[in-house]
């Protein structure tokens, strides 16, 4: 494999030159255990502002849903601790069951497609730089809309009886009426909305290749490989840090799916339940049936499980993903 | 894919060969490539073509035109929108989200930067744990700390301000942001921070000199993300802010489609095409930069 | 044992940080009712209520007059959509920091009311407050145990609603008002037919909680039992949609349709000439279906004698309980119910008003004089309101729609959604 081997450390002296100073304070590069110790006190310098949103902003409140997720809150009495009621409550609901299964057809499906298309889409905008800032602005505006009304109704034409993916399929012979009244058919409407809306990991794919060093190419070239060889040998070894990110972090997002399902089901989880995802459902329990105990109860089971594919997911990049830093 | 022949990156100079014949199969790959990407932009931008034009459409013909063009075009909805809501302009709503958007750029950019440095290129004690407590936090659903974290800032006094919608920015609690630098920075080469650090560079100094500058698509990618999610945040500003002088343009675009007493779906429709132009022009401003990073450029020589 | 231990173990830290901010979230309970009101001392009161841009230029105009009338008064109002009303008053119920004055929804009244968040207004009324004027029935939507907890703004009444536009177009004849429900349905089918399937004759009405209740009450029952309970079974809950199954299959706009257009309803779409719905819709299906005028009916009957409608606040004014300012605050309600100026103000828009005084002042004419002449016409069938709507009614409410539409898209039948329903009551009264 001809994965990104360390530039030439003579060029990197060239890029490092204009803020290093030849005078100055030389401690840094002394012994490794009073570096050890310098490096403890930078690293809680740089993450200082970090800490503190940790500790005054999210920790207290995560705890504290925590705790609740043990009790019968309901947001207007003081909470009262009921053991693992919620838990054993869950494991007998079918709403909750039913949530369960769409959202993870919605995970499993949806997330690999906007990916790829968002790699897919990224490598054609950077193969040309000619009018690429046309096309990118262009590919990314569907990810400006807000989530607001608005996207449900132009959601909703695209998808009736006379819009054009019904116009689409009938002049392939395919003639379906209509998607939206159709159940079965809204998880396509609802992954086909997220791919739409693949602006966000394109970006990051973009800004990924755009870092990729140029000279990994042309040596590839050099060796005769042909742009097949060059996208697996060079691409998606120097792109496998933010392919890794978009994988975790679409995955994280598409389980926490909310806002387009609440919209386009107008907040009911329907038609028929087809648009009640995990996160819908626990927030009708919060704050529209004030189970704020049993919706606590969800978000931590929610946690827990992501919390274990994203651990996995760790773990196995550590094959898989090369970063540049990394010395070989 | 097998057209796609060329390096992705602009031709180095090294090979002049190369860019002057203009080998057949280039052509043919460059036709592919405009073919390819102007059907794709049409399919793309089709739904917003059609919510455009359905912003010229009187409120009545929603339902029952689901058509591209509207049967009787109306600049009403433009003029309705504009008049502004309770005696409040509307610029003034695109005042408040620009005002949030910047400050949530700033913010991001420069406590987000700094934490992902710690995480990625510095050895210090606890940073497994933090860090994945650090992801950790993205993954419980935001419902469940709506309740708690609204105490916090109520009892710090901040309700009906901007600042709970901006101090969460200015210390990096959006792991999302701090994640995506982290790792940026460690698929940069080592070898430049150990040159500067050899030459008796600190922390600080190699941060700014070097990793900052190197890491601009990131910051660029960050901020623009930044800028966006804040334009569109609609539960934050809901939850914090209850003057309607200090609303941003999502609760104001509410007031136009509220079911309970009656719903203008035209005017709805037309806030937000209108509310997209600002975010949009900001895409085009900042992806303008989103160009190869100096690591790249430096190197080729 | 193992609950014992876990509990010890769960609470530690959390138990702490709950402890603060349980703490926190309770303070600020101010106002001492039945302190005299100074004149002179400058007050700011806040006061929130949810609707459109065209009812928030109406209050932003009432509260410029109060505060003319009340130089110490500042009123800082401000306003949302109606799902988002609802979520950013939870927080505060739970969080604190409910603004002074509310404009309150009757599904809300019992929530909030029971757990003491409003404040009573029983020792203001005839002393600050002045309830004379509203009829007692609609005065009693406001109370609960003895405590009157909000003041109706105004009233509704279910009704039918006609669109004369669309019913033309078809060539059919338009409904009668009042009559039977078969010649209701009969009535549909004739228009459904006579378009020949361009539009449809109605709505399938057994999609709403709203016409069980008034098939009910014609038979003399309410919804709920007086201890709060369901005052029907499942088997009669799918009894009542197989019921409209014919019509569904052949007259009423199919479900699917009604998908397409939503939000919208289909006669707000001028796709059906009629529905059954509150009659404060007048406003907003004018606007929707961009018609001239629409016509307001009296809803079928199965026993014309019997007083099955009744009058519903269309929505309330209520006082939080942690006021540093109840004089103020009533001063304030009292302005928004009773003045002939906010009458003037609002017209019917939130409502007919309940109040004789503002309903002078207010003057109506047009689509609101249509709404109150229906509510006149129906005078004879209107009966004594049901108690308060239950904790969680507006969950079932929408529950109830959301399975409705299932069983008309067909993915359920009549029998599996009376079952969830039962379900989903279970949760949401049992909790």
């Amino acid at each position: 494999m001809t994965t990104g081997s360390a530039p030439a450390p003579q060029n990197t002296r060239t890029t490092a030159e204009p803020g290093a100073r030849p005078a100055g304070n030389r401690r840094a590069g002394g012994h490794p255990k009073r570096k050890g110790n310098s490096e403890t006190v930078a690293g809680y310098a740089f993450l200082a502002p970090w800490l503190v949103g940790l500790f005054a902003l999210t920790l207290g409140p995560m705890l504290f849903s925590l705790y609740l997720a043990f009790t019968d809150y309901n947001l207007f009495t003081a909470p009262e601790w009921s053991g693992l009621a919620n838990f054993e409550r869950m494991a007998g609901d079918t709403v909750f069951w039913g949530s369960v299964q769409i959202t993870l057809i919605y995970v499993l499906v949806g997330t690999p497609i906007k990916l790829a298309a968002a790699l897919g889409v990224a490598m054609l905008l950077n193969y040309k730089s000619k009018g690429s800032g046309f096309f990118r602005s262009a590919f990314y505006a569907p990810s400006l809309i807000g989530a607001s009304v608005s996207i449900a109704i132009v959601w909703r034409a695209m998808f009736s009886a006379e819009g054009p993916v019904d116009s689409g399929l009938s002049f392939l012979g395919i003639n379906l009426g209509g998607w939206v009244g159709v159940p079965a058919l809204i998880m396509p409407m609802m992954i086909l909305l997220a791919v739409w809306q693949f602006g966000a990991p394109m970006v990051i794919f973009l800004a990924g290749l755009k870092q990729v060093p140029a000279e990994l190419y042309e040596a590839a070239s050099v060796d005769g490989a042909k742009a097949w060889r060059k996208f697996i040998s060079v691409t998606l070894p120097m792109l496998s840090p933010v392919i890794f990110f978009n994988l975790l972090l679409e995955m994280i997002g598409a389980f926490q799916i909310f806002a387009s399902a609440y919209i386009i089901g107008s907040g009911s989880g329907g038609p028929a339940g087809a648009t009640n995802f995990y996160t819908v459902y626990l927030y009708t329990r919060a704050f529209t049936n004030n189970q704020m105990g049993y919706a606590s109860a969800m978000a931590w089971v929610l946690l827990i499980a992501v919390g274990i594919l994203a651990f996995i997911l760790f773990r196995t990049s550590k094959s898989w993903v090369h970063y540049g830093g990394d010395t070989k | 894919m097998s057209t796609i022949e060329s390096t992705p990156t602009a031709p180095p100079p090294v090979q002049p060969i190369h860019k002057r014949r203009q080998p057949p199969r280039r052509t043919a790959a460059n036709v592919a490539w405009i073919v390819g990407i102007v059907l794709l932009t049409v399919v793309v931008l089709y739904p917003l073509v059609w919510m455009i034009s359905a912003s010229f459409k009187p409120s009545s013909e929603f339902g029952s035109n689901q058509g591209l063009l509207p049967e009787n075009p109306t600049f009403d909805n433009f003029i309705k929108v504009m008049e502004g809501v309770a005696g409040i302009p509307t610029w003034r709503f695109f005042w408040n989200s620009t005002i949030l958007g910047i400050g949530a750029v700033i913010g991001t950019v420069i406590s987000s930067s700094m934490a992902a440095y710690a995480f990625a290129r510095l050895n210090f004690k606890g940073r497994p744990l933090f860090f994945a407590m650090m992801i950790g936090t993205l993954l419980l659903p935001f419902h469940v700390l709506i309740i708690p974290q609204y105490m916090i800032f109520r009892n710090l006094g901040m309700v009906d301000t901007f600042a709970p919608l901006l101090v969460g920015k200015f210390l990096a609690t959006e792991a999302f942001f701090v994640f995506l630098i982290v790792q940026f920075i460690r698929n940069l080469p080592k070898e430049l921070d150990e040159a500067a650090r050899i030459d008796g560079c600190g922390h600080w100094r190699i941060f700014w000199s070097i990793t900052v500058p190197l890491i601009k698509p990131a910051l660029i990618t960050s901020s623009i993300f930044a800028f966006i999610w804040s334009w569109n945040d609609f539960l934050g500003p809901l939850l914090y802010l209850n003057s309607p002088e200090n609303y941003p343009l999502p609760l104001a675009l509410r007031v136009f489609n509220d079911q309970s007493s009656a719903s203008d779906y035209g005017a709805t429709v037309a806030i937000s095409v209108l509310a997209l132009l600002p975010v949009m022009l900001f895409f085009v401003i900042f992806q303008r930069f989103l160009v190869a990073g100096v690591a790249t450029q430096g190197l080729k020589g | 044992m193992f609950n014992k231990f876990s509990r010890r173990a769960g609470s530690g830290v959390a138990v702490t940080v709950a402890a603060v901010l349980m703490l926190t979230a309770c303070g600020g309970n101010g106002g001492d009712a039945g302190g005299t009101p100074d004149p002179n001392e400058e007050v700011t009161l806040n006061f929130t209520w949810w609707g459109n841009e065209d009812r928030a230029s109406r209050y932003e105009e009432a509260i410029a007059l109060f505060e003319d009338e009340n130089p110490n008064i500042d009123v800082n109002g401000t306003f949302m959509d109606f799902p988002a009303y609802w979520e950013k008053r939870q927080t505060e119920a739970a969080g604190g920091g409910l603004p002074d004055v509310m404009q309150f929804d009757y599904s809300y009244l019992r929530q909030y009311g029971e757990n003491g968040v409003l404040l009573d207004l029983t020792e203001y009324e005839g002393n600050g407050l002045t309830t004379d004027g509203i009829d007692e029935t609609l005065m009693a939507t406001g109370r609960l145990e003895d405590q009157t907890l909000a003041v109706p703004t105004g009233y509704n009444a279910w009704s039918l609603f006609e669109n004369p536009a669309v019913l033309e177009e078809t060539g059919a004849t338009g409904y009668e008002g009042g009559t039977s429900w078969e010649d209701y349905d009969a009535y549909m089918t004739s228009v459904t037919e006579a378009s020949g399937g361009e539009v449809y004759g109605g709505t399938d009405y057994t999609g709403r909680i709203q016409n069980l209740e008034l098939q009910m009450r014609q038979e003399g029952r309410e919804l709920f039992t007086d201890e709060g309970e369901l005052n029907f079974t499942q088997e009669e809950l799918a009894e009542f949609w197989s019921s409209a199954q014919g019509l569904r299959d052949n007259v009423t706009i199919p479900a699917r349709q009604l998908e397409e257009v939503a939000p919208k309803s289909g006669f707000g779409s001028n796709l059906t000439a009629s529905e059954m719905t509150w009659s404060n819709f007048m406003g907003g299906y004018l606007g929707d279906t961009g018609a001239e005028d629409l016509t307001i009916l009296a809803p079928p009957t199965s026993d014309p004698s019997v007083k099955d409608l009744y009058q519903k606040p269309s929505m309330l004014h209520a006082v939080s309980a942690g006021t540093e300012h109840p004089e103020a605050a009533v001063a304030f309600v009292e302005f928004l119910i009773n003045s002939p100026e906010v009458g003037a103000i609002f017209g019917a828009s939130l409502g007919v008003p309940a109040s004789e005084t503002a309903l002078e002042g207010a003057s109506l004419e047009g689509p609101d004089l249509g709404v109150k002449e229906y509510l006149d016409s129906v005078a004879d069938r209107i009966g004594d309101p049901p108690a308060a709507p239950v904790v969680g009614y507006g969950a079932l409410e929408n529950t109830f729609l959301t399975l409705g539409t299932s069983i008309g898209l067909g993915a359920i039948t009549p029998e599996e959604a009376a079952q969830q329903f039962f379900d989903e009551v279970a949760v949401t009264l049992g909790s």
